[in-house]
């Protein structure tokens, strides 16, 4: 059974928090997410967010692998307490002998590769973030996160073959930590929102 | 049947379960055509080229990505062992189209430490006939040029106990990557054994007085004249202070030229190295040398390495003509020629005619050696000895029992401690 809702009533308390958080993103407020429903899941697109740059591009370019993990995080209230969150891995490299293409990995649940150029590989990544809507009533506001990270060099061998709570684990504890300062983060916001109020889209099965 | 469908689903799971990054990275499919090193002023293609700048192991690992798939994962190792063995700021690699479709070059770049300080014991060595020596040296690099600053006492490579510093600056670019300088500054205080200072007695005119204090001022340039090939040129000032201190010092000034040569040949399970080098010494009056001479030496190193097998076979020969101060004349029966022998017995004011040839064998850190030489000064009959010596020598420590071969009594010197 589903949550009962408690209309689209949005304590003071959390206006304000609202208030004090929303100028952390204002610098990414032109790239905020665009949301879309399809009646299970959210599934988010940011085409003006491109990840594939700077030195993880010269690090892929180079031969090597580089692993991004991604967070979407669902919020019942302006960014403070989260309601549901979807992590995923993309495990990317750029194909030497190939016309400018990047191969992307999705591991779980079942792997997944394809062979992109930059922007569609990005925004095949994105696409892959979906986050179940279940419990979420269509007139209340939300707000929605996404993180992603590229993984340390140091940390590669743990994200790379781990699968299962292994992996799980460690989702938990790179996303706690600080990035350091040669490890580049995005991340991007979107909200308030409402599921009656988005476009929506056919059903791609459950996510998230 | 119900767990036979359980399992056969978590067998599906695990053959579907993350892949390796052998796997995942779109380039394993593509084969390693060459394997490129390269630091500040030098490269070496692996594929065709051998280097001296890493070990044998670390070069094999290299060489053995030659022909086989890309592993993306595993040069970030390689790299991190090349960053480790070259004491290297940085290694980083990448991979490159190659010349042929579908293969691929790696590249590594050393990128040398800016400032870097090592401390190192070069030598530490007991022998029981003539007890211990040492010599330990301070170093600070920063890029082409590297200072050194170490402590020496050694009571085995002369006929004379040593003792004090020595100083070396070194700028390993001189104006080309194929000139090197280099200026050695040292300052010894002496002590002699009893033996020597009566024969220097008996025989005088021979070689020099001896001196209580000697310093040595060498500057030199090495020039690499072809890739196995170096000449070093330069000068060797030293000054001995003699005993009685009114008498003054006395300088020997010679010019000094050495030709060295190194050639490493392997394959895949064995190495051969071949050194060769001969020198020339002359101090003449011209250069305001007390002592005129000439010292001529030549000589020639061969290893090979299988496995846990190495053999070694250095043969050494020298000629003085004139008169040479007590310091460069030639000493056998320390812990380098005719081990086992007491340099004392043999020629406690050394030589200045000298042969000498070592064979050695190593089946891992068992060590057997047979030395065969002989000292002698123009005129004098040369005499022959032998000796034999059985030992454990892991890199650069060693312990061993050396025997002089001879009729009559057997005694034999141990000697143990770190040689280079």
């Amino acid at each position: 059974m589903s949550e009962p809702s408690r209309g689209s009533q949005i304590s003071r308390r959390s206006w304000l928090l609202a208030g004090l958080v929303a100028p952390l993103f204002r610098a990414r407020a032109a790239d905020s997410l665009a949301v879309t429903f399809d009646g299970d899941n959210l599934h988010i697109a940011s085409p003006g967010l491109h990840f594939l740059i700077g030195k993880p591009l010269q690090r892929l370019t180079g031969g090597g692998t580089v692993v991004y993990l991604g967070r979407l995080t669902l919020f019942r209230d302006p960014f403070v307490t989260p309601f549901r969150r979807t992590d995923a891995r993309f495990v990317v490299s750029y194909d030497i002998w190939g016309e400018d293409k990047f191969s992307v990995t999705v591991p779980e649940p079942i792997p997944r590769t394809v062979l992109l150029p930059a922007s569609a590989a990005e925004a095949w990544c994105i696409e892959n973030l979906a986050i179940n809507a279940s419990g979420l009533p269509p007139d209340r506001p939300f707000w929605l996160l996404l993180d992603l990270r590229t993984v340390p060099r140091k940390d590669l061998s743990q994200v790379l073959g781990d699968s299962g709570i292994s992996i799980k684990n460690f989702f938990i504890e790179f996303f706690s930590r600080q990035p350091g300062t040669d490890d580049p983060q995005w991340t991007r916001p979107a909200g308030p929102l409402r599921l009656a109020d988005l476009v929506r889209t056919p059903g791609r099965g459950k996510i998230g | 049947m119900r767990y036979a469908w359980l399992g056969c689903l978590l067998l599906c799971r695990l053959l579907v379960a993350a892949p390796q990054d052998a796997d995942v990275n779109v380039n394993t499919r593509y084969t390693v055509e060459s394997v490129i090193l390269s630091g500040q002023g030098w490269t070496t293609n692996l594929r065709s080229e051998t280097t001296d700048k890493i070990s044998l192991g670390l070069r094999h690992q290299l060489v053995a990505l030659i022909g086989q798939k890309l592993n993306p994962a595993g040069l970030d190792s390689l790299a991190a062992n090349l960053k480790k063995e070259l004491s290297a700021r940085e290694v980083t690699h990448r991979v490159v189209r190659g010349q042929n479709p579908e293969e691929v070059r790696v590249e590594f770049e050393v990128k040398p430490a800016k400032v870097s300080a090592d401390l190192n014991l070069d030598q530490f060595v007991y022998d029981s006939k003539q007890g211990w020596s040492g010599s330990g040296a301070a170093g600070l690099t920063a890029g082409q040029h590297s200072f050194s600053l170490g402590l020496v006492s050694d009571g085995d490579w002369l006929d004379e106990r040593y003792a004090g510093f020595r100083a070396r600056y070194e700028d390993k670019r001189l104006l080309s990557d194929r000139i090197s300088f280099r200026f050695q500054v040292e300052s010894y205080h002496d002590q002699w054994n009893s033996s020597t200072l009566a024969e220097l007695a008996a025989r005088p005119g021979l070689t020099s007085e001896a001196y209580r204090a000697r310093q040595n001022f060498q500057p030199s340039v090495t020039i690499a004249l072809a890739k196995p090939l170096t000449l070093e040129v330069g000068t060797r000032m030293e000054r001995f202070e003699n005993e009685d201190p009114a008498a003054g010092t006395v300088a020997s000034d010679a010019l000094i030229t050495t030709l060295r040569f190194h050639r490493r040949l392997e394959d895949s399970d064995s190495q051969q190295d071949l050194d060769a080098d001969c020198s020339l010494h002359a101090a003449t009056r011209a250069l305001g040398s007390d002592f005129v001479y000439s010292m001529r030496t030549a000589g020639v190193r061969y290893q090979f390495h299988r496995g846990k097998h190495v053999v070694t076979d250095n043969a050494w020969t020298g000629m003085i003509l004139g008169r040479a101060p007590l310091s460069d004349r030639f000493v056998m029966g320390n812990t380098y020629y005719l081990r086992g022998w007491n340099k004392y017995e043999l020629d406690p004011l050394g030589g200045n005619r000298a042969v000498h040839n070592s064979v050695e064998y190593r089946y891992g850190p068992l060590q057997v050696f047979y030395d065969a030489g002989a000292i002698w000064d123009a005129g004098q009959q040369a005499t022959p000895r032998q000796s034999l010596g059985v030992g454990l020598r892991e890199s650069a420590f060693s312990l061993a029992v050396a025997f002089p071969v001879r009729s009559g009594h057997i005694e034999p010197i141990l000697m143990m401690g770190i040689l280079p």
